[in-house]
């Protein structure tokens, strides 16, 4: 097979493996397209009957509209990633490749944090936050956003698995730890810092939980807060403009996505699975 | 126990001191800043009537402003607003809508007494009825307002009914109830959505407990589970495997708006999706017939709900209070468009029709029938007073209940399992101090 | 614990290289014996864990030995010593809910980490469309879960349902999501379907860093796909594989949002696992203490998982 066709046999394979992920989205879509007892008849139906734009136009204007927590879970989503990305980065690269005192004991705290359940965590975080008279700003979600266990850990991973060697003659050559990192180990990290991006995004994007709890200013609500106008009193969902919410709502991270991965270099094709 | 010499204080000691330095450094109750605005939490969205009761009660009083803050009535939604009344956030009048936390709340400190204010109010006075109560008491003060009288009741679908022959009952038993759900059933219709709650109708209020135990060795528990069974295997009653993969306990109303059952045990806020055909579209009248009976009792399985409560620690309990009457008197009409029937009834029969029922009541409903048995001031209407360990006998039932409805279980068993975890679990809780 | 083995497997990444130096030092080469530099690396983000998660953490641990229903406030925190760890080794709901969630991740886990390493590696091919593929396999990560439930339901509907018209021709018709037996693996399908794409984005990262000129020499000494795979590719995604493992597992110890949404737990009590059963006793039944206590158990069975499968990478690093 010359490297052509393998692409090209690759390609299909690949693509009808996609169409069996896009199925969910394409009904998300059409939900978000249709009126709301539609969405729920039996057997289901995939093209809406009449198209229902009416849907995207309320869920973008008027009273209910999802604007301005839009913009807000951006402001908030782009200061966290940029404190994840340089707090984790620092420190990850430090438990992975320096030595100090207490590191493998504060890793392991670090691990430990990781663990414990969120949603234990929400209450005594209302009344502390409270204290710290963080409570119903957006700074409740942004600041413990920037300093993540998570993102610490997977740097560290990634740094644990490039060679040593490369520091040892740096540091022969008298170059400052700071340097080292900088100037060797970080240009390295471009991948993974743009993996983490993303999830960092993400993890920012669709936190429900903790702006539940510390937010309760309609107006300083983020996305997927807002979702709960198109919930009424009883728990019923109104299946066409939520789905038009998260239809709109992927947007942004997609586009984060798109624009990171490309990181992702294409040059390796031996990496052992033909 | 503690076998291992781990004395109770010591532990106490250890841990209170953990508490005190690293957590919670002193628990002042701090006020935060309190707006000028009468702030009052509810679960309803602003838009579907409490924006319009709020309008109008700034009207009628131009000196108070008010704030209404929407929270969604779900688990989570719930906790935010505890953690919010528990942690001194600026919060005045709320709405509580659960039996669970309705208990809770009143016994934990975070419902004002409003006794005295209601015993002052002679346009009050119906809250104070033990009986048939429409307010909640903790230890005989009264703490929360019922704001909505939410009966249960029947709903035909007219075309259906016609179609088949079947007279609309004015008073029927469970027997009669499932036989015209069998004459109701067709090759691609089911007769009705799911046996009415048999156990309550017989039973009236707090028919879950028998003195510090539970009560369900009444065999009235495991006749609802068997005809609830028997029905959706003899086709009568909606398949309840499609219950669960459609969420149908929340969403009923699609099945019923796209026909595919004739008799819907319901209550009022279901009617909103019945009055408007352009979003909800049909072409059919719906009629009502009263819940069935049950050994000839006749409790309706509705309740007083929705309750209003004033947040003791408020600076504000005189507009509170203000806001609270007119609620309950005048401002109730907004909130008939969201189904919600006033637990006062002090507007006429109808004012509530066209507020409920919409701009073309006699299009889409059967208004005599309406008019007969929803508005039926002679309705017992069982509203539960024993409230411990209600949420954890609620998910028994529910889990039992649908195990034996999938048809893995059968009824008795089903029962008995409900039974031991309810009597463990009003157990536990009669312990705690 | 051997945090400091995870650079010796970096090392067995160069295998010619490493291999002699091993045998010889303790500490793994790069380094640096001593020093507080690192600890100005870290401080902060360690600041920050320790204002923002860290402290309000410690009351976690101390409401795990109390009787709190929240609303009483923290006046009503009642401390009942070791009450409600008796009470949990009692309970046949907790220990219910620890099967179902062993049976949980023990599939969806390893399910998720081998489907998207295979997704990482083939995502990185070059591939008719591939930024285009990636944000497919990703998108399930990312939309909010209320719409992802929502689609499933009507998706695994047993009777109309696109899952089960497609296995129908099969001939077979799970109940899915209206069956305690197969409501489980629906979630876990759910969980796989969700998950690979995060899985393949740490995979496609990490697969950067694998030596080029690695696979070159191995494609000169005739090296097979497999021996590539397993001699250079695996262990230079090790790091993260553990990563994946730990956080994967993590996630299934403390998800219940979907399981809320979908199946509250049953029927009956078929998808109460141990995050759903925790969120359950404090949300829902207000036992804030009984639901800490059960964190903190979760918190310990989930750490000796990590160091389980910490000591797992470390014999892998020597075996190689």
């Amino acid at each position: 097979m010359t490297d052509r066709t393998a692409k090209w046999v690759w390609g299909i394979g690949m693509w009808i493996l996609a169409l069996a992920f896009l199925a969910p989205f394409a009904w998300m879509l059409s939900t978000a397209l249709k009126p709301d007892v539609d969405a729920y008849k039996v057997p289901m139906q995939w093209i809406p009957d009449p198209f229902q734009w009416e849907n995207f136009r309320s869920v973008l204007t008027g009273a209910t509209s999802v604007l301005p927590a839009f913009g807000r879970s951006v402001f908030v989503a782009a200061l966290r990633v940029a404190g994840e990305l340089v707090t984790a980065t620092m420190a990850g690269y430090a438990f992975a490749r320096m030595s100090f005192k207490w590191r493998d004991k504060i890793f392991l705290m670090y691990l430990a944090t990781a663990i414990i359940p969120v949603q234990l965590l929400l209450v005594p975080r209302f009344i502390y936050f409270q204290r710290l008279g963080l409570y119903d700003t957006l700074w409740a979600l942004i600041l413990p956003g920037m300093f993540t266990v998570l993102g610490t850990f997977m740097m560290r991973q990634f740094f644990a698995a490039q060679p040593a060697e490369f520091a040892e003659a740096a540091r022969m050559d008298g170059a400052s730890e700071w340097r080292v990192f900088t100037r060797i180990y970080l240009p390295l990290a471009k991948p993974v810092l743009s993996a983490l991006g993303i999830l960092a995004f993400v993890w920012s994007w669709n936190d429900y939980e903790t702006p539940l709890v510390l937010i309760s200013d309609p107006e300083r609500y983020t996305l997927p807060l807002s979702l709960s106008n198109f919930v009424n009193e009883q728990g019923q969902i109104a299946p066409g403009l939520t789905m038009a919410a998260s239809v709109i709502s992927i947007v942004p991270v997609l586009i984060v996505f798109i624009l990171l991965q490309r990181r992702f270099i294409a040059a390796m094709t031996h990496t052992g699975i033909k | 126990m503690r076998r291992k010499g781990f004395s109770r204080r010591e532990a106490l000691a250890v841990l209170g001191a953990a508490a005190g330095t690293a957590v919670l450094p002193g628990c002042s109750t701090d006020q935060g800043s309190r707006s000028a605005a009468l702030q009052v939490w509810g679960g309803v969205p602003p838009e579907s009537g409490p924006a319009a009761v709020v309008e109008a009660f700034q009207r009628k009083f131009p000196q108070h402003k008010v704030t209404y803050t929407r929270y969604v009535n779900d688990d989570r939604g719930n906790l935010k607003l505890d953690t919010a009344l528990q942690g001194g956030v600026d919060i005045d009048v709320y709405f509580t809508y659960g039996l669970g936390p309705l208990a809770l709340r009143a016994g934990s400190g975070l419902a004002a007494d409003l006794t005295d204010q209601v015993r002052r109010a002679p346009e009050l006075r119906p809250f104070l009825d033990t009986e048939q109560p429409r307010a909640y008491f903790d230890n005989g003060r009264v703490k929360g307002l019922a704001t909505a009288s939410v009966p249960s009741f029947v709903m035909f679908n007219e075309k259906l009914r016609r179609q088949a022959g079947v007279e609309l009952p004015h008073e029927w038993t469970i027997e009669e109830y499932r036989a015209t759900a069998k004459r109701l059933t067709t090759a691609d219709t089911v007769g009705a959505y799911r046996v009415p709650d048999v156990a309550r109708i017989a039973l009236g209020p707090d028919y879950w407990y028998d003195g510090d135990r539970s009560n369900f060795g009444d065999p009235h528990f495991e006749q609802e589970f068997r005809i609830g069974q028997e029905m959706i295997a003899e086709g009568s009653a909606f398949r309840w495997t499609e219950v669960l993969s459609r969420h149908l306990d929340v969403y009923q109303q699609n099945a019923f708006l796209g026909e595919e059952f004739h008799l819907w045990p319901t209550w009022p806020f279901n009617l909103r999706y019945l009055r408007d055909a352009k979003m909800y579209p049909h072409d059919f009248k719906v009629s009502f017939a009263p819940l069935p009976t049950v050994d000839g009792r006749d409790w309706n399985s509705g309740e007083c709900g929705n309750f209003l409560m004033v947040n003791p620690k408020s600076p504000k309990q005189e507009v509170a209070w203000e806001f609270i009457k007119f609620y309950l008197t005048e401002g109730s009409g907004p909130m008939l468009s969201a189904g919600q029937l006033p637990s006062l009834s002090n507007l006429s029969e109808d004012q509530v029709i066209s507020g409920m029922l919409g701009e073309e009541p006699e299009r889409y409903f059967d208004v005599e029938s309406f008019r007969r048995v929803v508005l039926d001031p002679k309705l017992k209407l069982a509203t539960g007073t024993r409230l411990t360990a209600f949420p954890e006998i609620r998910l028994a039932e529910k889990q039992q209940r649908d195990l034996c409805w999938l048809g893995e279980k059968a009824p008795g068993p089903a029962i008995r399992d409900v039974r031991r975890v309810a009597d463990a679990a009003i157990a536990r809780n009669d312990r705690r101090p | 614990m051997g945090t400091a083995t995870v650079a010796e497997t970096s090392a067995a990444a160069k295998p010619t290289a490493a291999r002699t130096k091993k045998r010889t030092k303790k500490a793994p080469p790069g380094i640096r014996p001593k020093g507080w530099v690192g600890l100005l690396f870290i401080l902060p983000n360690l600041l920050g864990v320790i204002a923002f998660t860290l402290i309000p953490l410690v009351s976690v641990v101390v409401l795990a030995f109390t009787d709190w229903n929240l609303v009483s406030g923290l006046g009503g925190i009642r401390f009942t010593g070791t009450d409600n760890f008796v009470a949990i080794a009692q309970d046949p709901a907790f220990w219910k809910a620890v099967g179902l969630t062993l049976v949980y991740a023990g599939v969806s886990v390893p399910l998720t980490v081998i489907l998207g390493l295979a997704l990482g590696i083939a995502l990185n091919r070059p591939l008719p469309g591939r930024a285009a593929l990636r944000a497919i396999f990703f998108l399930p990560y990312i939309v909010n879960i209320v719409a992802v439930g929502m689609t499933w339901l009507m998706l695994m509907n047993p009777n109309s349902g696109l899952v089960n018209q497609v296995l129908g021709g099969l001939g077979l018709e799970p109940g899915w999501f209206a069956s305690s037996n197969w409501a489980l693996p629906a979630l876990i399908v759910m969980a796989v379907w969700g998950g690979v794409g995060y899985a393949s984005l740490i995979y496609m990262s990490a697969l950067q860093d694998a030596p080029r000129q690695l696979y070159e020499a191995a494609d000169i000494d005739g090296a097979g796909a497999w021996t590539k795979f397993r001699v250079i590719t695996w262990p230079s995604v090790l790091p993260s594989t553990i990563f994946l493992v730990v956080t994967l597992i993590i996630g299934v110890s403390q998800g219940f949002g979907l399981i809320a949404l979908i199946t509250a737990g049953g029927p009956g009590d078929s998808t109460t696992t141990l995050s759903y059963y925790m969120y359950q006793t404090g949300f829902q039944f207000y036992r804030f203490g009984y639901a800490s206590a059960i964190g903190l158990v979760t918190f310990a069975g989930v750490l000796v998982l990590t160091l389980l499968t910490w000591r797992a990478q470390r014999g892998r690093a020597l075996h190689d």
